[in-house]
């Protein structure tokens, strides 16, 4: 059979483009949802998504499209990721199809992430329809955008086509557009099975579903299948597509896109971006483009109460269940306790797995303060990855540190340039190049280090730019710098929670900052605490808690011996919840205190 | 309490009228009306006979507090005495305290607490300069306090005491001072001085709450230690964290208290600790005295203490005095390091807080259990 009659595409947009909301409309307008079966963002059905209008599983659905040409065509719509965290899995949905939709708000223009996207879309060979949404806004500007397109994106302004999903304009031109302009899958050179994986999840009841797309060959129930990267093999047990709900069919084919259920145990043996080929006639080479997912960013999450370090355990297992990229390893701070460090993609990974575990989970946790991986080349030779700062190596022994980068995209009113200049400066970073847009704003391009951005970059760009200014990043390889590792000493004894791995020249004044806020929280003992920053043994910030000077029960006669007891007996059972420093004990609410402060601003 | 029957050697009894309700105060107490004198004596007798079921009482020390006590006339006080010595022997009594507000006595009364055996009375002061006594609301002036101890003086009280309070808001370090002059030039034989305590249920810890005051463990600090060097100065012993006592003129109740003796509460809300059984009264006097009058008693809160709890209490009370405690109460390594701060001391074979350390018994106490 032949692949003619269908079209493999995705929409690509920056957040709040209007992405989910025309999605839902073309499901409509092909009737694949029945008018009174849709629900607003048919496609984002995890609540976190729907709630941040973000995307962060695939959604691919299969529409039948009978067009104007008196054919009826078979579209699939991949549904991706929009944020760089998830860049890889974007780029294995977009491999998966042969055009995309690119997705422009009447009114906001072109922002950084449409740029980054359409780059995506580029390295795949795709074609892009340019679609200007929102038309319907009274701030829409049609010709500016046109401007942009030309300007920006080196795009005919008169290929982009006109439409609101809101409000179902244009809607049958995007169709008719896809059919004319993206090319069906292309013939394969054979008839060997290879399927791409562009995602996966995890059902409790029918196991690991595989979404894939065939660039070769078919597969069907019974088909004995290896998975390339790992050598394994399994037995398909069902295949079908997505209408959007699961729908078995007898097979899949050369073109499709689809599902299959195989009889593997744990969602870890699918990997996306592996090939999926028959077991008895294997191809020789997988389809290009497969990675390991690598967590960019790593940060130590603990219970807030020590006691649901259990239920902890078990959420994350779950986490990971339908969120491969993320990982875990069990640790324990002297600190905080029993936790796990864990790896995510970047910072909205982050978010959300902390949410989830708050929200979907109901736990309370607490996160370290993140950092990232470091390349270290020691003395010896010896190469060595540092996730953790608590393995941070001896200084002495240290050849040469590097540093992730990324390669950001700035977009910013002309009147904040400035402003943005020093934010980048602030953060070690530098501008490589400045374009113009469209008179008001510019794009800068910056290097910058991942450390820099994890915390609160983003939210001093929009708070310098009045929240003009949008961003967005990809990774771009390492630098060597001047990096060390800074220990916070309370009464002389490293906290490990508050290591951190920071540039040598801010090392002070994160120190100085630490220590001040460690001083604002915990309480004053009968001792004098002293709160130390140092690199190695060199102390670069100091603050004290002095001694406490008074603290006892004026009366203490009959009738106030039980009251005094009780008391006592709480301060006790309070000890147990304090982490003994030294002749010293410091409730873990300071730590935790510190911590959400220095982690959320 | 089977077997042989415990002996308690220290009565405390609950007089909880009051004619005027300070708003800082803590303790259970209410304006007379409801219940009248006599039938709140005959209730404390009746209180007093049923307890001697349980166990044996042979006072040494007799502690009337309150409320105000000294509220009570001559003839229901007269009354008391002879009912509650028909039922136990006071002739063995080292020590009988009675509280009493200035202006609610006068030499008189004074005499009939004389005559009836009361040896030390404590006088509730509070202060003697005007703005701390209108904050605390007090209805007497440092005259009144002059003619108070005049007139116990004169009527043959051998031991007086004077309540005083500081870190009063408004209060300034100069006041803390002159009361404390003030209180030294009417030669008492004792001053207990009470850090201002927002207790539960007062209008000051509302105050205290709303954010109209605040409390600063430094300025505590110093009115505190301006009161151990001013009465060290004057030749007084410092013997416990709010108490101070001209040499020999310690209160012999209150230290049983702290040295863990046992002892029988009289009265609503009044507090029993025998046997490692503790309870209190109810603190209702109308439904005390319905009690008492129904079944011999109202106790409720009824707790049995263990070893490790009376052990416990013990240390932190006796942390608290000069005394300190048996040095073998105490782990070598955590005391060396309070005595390496200057908070505690060797003395013979105990160990003992010093000035700074009192200030701060409550920590060291948490510490060391």
């Amino acid at each position: 059979m032949g692949t003619e009659l269908t079209r493999n595409f995705s929409i690509i947009a920056h957040i709040d483009h209007g992405k989910t909301t025309l999605s839902d409309r073309l499901l409509e307008v092909t009737r694949t949802v029945a008018e009174r079966e849709q629900q607003d963002q048919l496609l984002d059905s995890m609540d976190l998504e729907r709630e941040r209008g973000i995307t962060i599983k695939s959604h691919p659905v299969t529409m039948s499209y009978p067009s104007r040409d008196g054919k009826v065509y078979k579209l699939n719509l991949l549904d991706t990721p929009g944020h760089v965290d998830f860049s890889y899995e974007v780029s294995r949905s977009l491999a998966a199809c042969e055009g995309a939709l690119l997705l422009i708000d009447a009114a906001q223009g072109v922002e950084a992430q449409t740029l980054a996207n359409v780059n995506l879309a580029h390295q795949q060979k795709l074609v892009v329809i340019p679609v200007i949404n929102k038309v319907d806004l009274p701030a829409a500007d049609i010709p500016r955008i046109n401007h942009q397109l030309e300007d920006i994106l080196q795009m005919p302004a008169e290929e982009a086509i006109q439409a609101s999903g809101k409000m179902g304009i244009g809607i049958v031109d995007i169709l008719e557009a896809v059919i004319e302009r993206v090319p069906p899958p292309p013939e394969p050179a054979d008839t060997l099975l290879r399927a791409s994986v562009f995602d996966s999840v995890y059902d409790s009841y029918r196991g690991v579903v595989s979404y894939v797309r065939l660039f070769s060959g078919r597969i069907a129930k019974g088909t004995k299948i290896t998975m390339m990267s790992t050598g394994k093999t399994y037995e398909v047990k069902e295949v079908g597509v997505f209408t959007p709900r699961m729908t078995k069919l007898g097979e899949l084919v050369n073109g499709d896109v689809g599902y299959i259920i195989a009889n593997m145990k744990s969602p870890s043996e699918v990997k996306i971006g592996d090939t999926i080929t028959e077991t008895a006639k294997p191809a020789p080479e997988p389809l290009p483009g497969f990675k390991e997912i690598q967590p960019m960013v790593f940060s130590g999450i603990y219970p807030v109460s020590t006691d649901d370090f259990e239920s902890l355990k078990a959420a994350v297992g779950k986490l990971q269940i339908n969120d491969a990229a993320f990982t875990f390893t069990a640790e324990s701070s002297a600190a905080l306790g029993f936790g796990f460090r864990c790896g995510f993609l970047g910072l909205l990974h982050m978010e959300i797995v902390q949410e989830r575990l708050r929200r979907e989970f109901n736990m309370d946790v607490i996160s370290t303060y993140p950092g990232v991986v470091y390349e270290l080349t020691l003395s010896n030779g010896q190469e060595l990855h540092v996730d953790n700062p608590t393995l941070w190596p001896d200084p002495g022994t240290i050849e040469e540190i590097r540093e992730p980068l990324v390669k950001a995209f700035i977009m910013v009113p002309n009147d904040y340039i400035g402003e943005v200049l020093q934010l980048v400066a602030e953060k070690r970073g530098w501008v490589d190049h400045t374009e113009t847009l469209d008179g008001t704003r510019v794009m800068l391009t910056a290097m910058l280090p991942l450390n820099e951005i994890l915390v609160d970059f983003n939210d001093k760009l929009k708070s310098s730019t009045r929240g003009y200014g949008s961003m967005d990043y990809e990774h771009a390889g390492t630098q060597p710098s001047s990096l060390v590792k800074m220990d916070i000493l309370i009464n002389g004894e490293p906290v490990d929670a508050f290591s951190t791995i920071v540039h040598r020249e801010k090392a002070e004044s994160r120190g100085r900052d630490l220590a001040k806020r460690l001083k604002e929280v915990i309480p004053r003992q009968l001792f004098q605490v002293p709160i130390q920053a140092a690199i190695g043994a060199k102390v670069i910030a100091r603050e004290s808690i002095s001694a406490l000077r008074k603290n006892v029960t004026a009366k203490c006669y009959g009738g106030d011996i039980t009251r005094k007891r009780k008391l006592l007996e709480k301060q006790k059972e309070g000890k147990k919840k304090m982490k003994a420093i030294g002749r010293v004990n410091i409730p873990q609410e300071a730590f935790i205190e510190v911590l959400k402060s220095s982690t959320s601003d | 309490m089977s077997g042989t029957r415990t002996r308690v050697r220290h009565v405390y009894v609950h007089v909880p009228f009051c004619h005027r309700i300070c708003p800082y105060c803590g303790f259970y107490k209410h304006q007379p009306g409801k219940t009248s004198y006599e039938t709140f004596a005959g209730a404390l007798t009746n209180e007093l006979r049923f307890a001697l079921r349980d166990c044996e009482v042979v006072p040494r020390t007799l502690y009337f507090g309150g409320g105000t006590p000294s509220i009570l006339p001559g003839n229901v006080w007269r009354g008391l005495v002879e009912g509650m010595g028909r039922e136990v022997d006071l002739s063995g009594l080292e020590e009988w305290n009675l509280e009493a507000n200035p202006r609610t006595f006068d030499e008189a009364k004074a005499a009939v607490w004389v005559e009836t055996g009361v040896t030390r009375v404590s006088l509730g002061v509070q202060a003697f300069d005007e703005g701390s006594l209108q904050v605390l609301g007090r209805d007497h002036g440092p005259e009144d306090v002059a003619e108070a101890v005049n007139a116990l003086r004169r009527a043959g009280i051998r031991e007086v005491n004077i309540d005083l309070m500081f870190s009063v808001p408004g209060q300034r370090l100069a006041d803390w001072e002159r009361s404390l002059h003030a209180a030294l030039d009417l030669a008492p034989d004792h001053l207990s001085t009470y850090n201002l305590t927002y207790e539960e249920d007062t209008e000051f810890l509302q105050r205290y709450e709303s954010g109209e005051w605040t409390a600063d463990a430094d300025r505590d600090a110093e009115f505190f230690l301006l009161a151990d060097r001013l009465l060290g100065e004057a030749g007084w012993v410092h013997y416990e964290v709010s108490n101070f006592a001209r040499p020999g003129h310690e209160s012999v109740h209150n230290r049983a208290y702290w040295a863990g003796a046992d002892y029988l509460g009289l009265g609503p809300s009044a507090v029993s600790t025998i046997g490692g059984a503790r309870w209190r009264n109810l603190p209702d006097t109308v439904r005390w005295v319905g009690q008492i009058q129904g079944v011999g008693h109202a106790r409720l809160d009824g707790e049995s203490l263990s070893e490790i709890q009376l052990g416990m209490e013990r240390m932190a009370l006796l942390l608290r005095t000069s005394e300190g405690v048996p040095r073998s109460w105490v782990e070598e390594d955590l005391a060396e390091n309070l005595i390496g701060e200057g908070l505690a001391e060797w003395r013979d074979a105990s160990f003992v807080l010093t000035t700074g350390g009192m200030m701060v018994a409550d920590e060291i106490a948490a510490y060391l259990c």
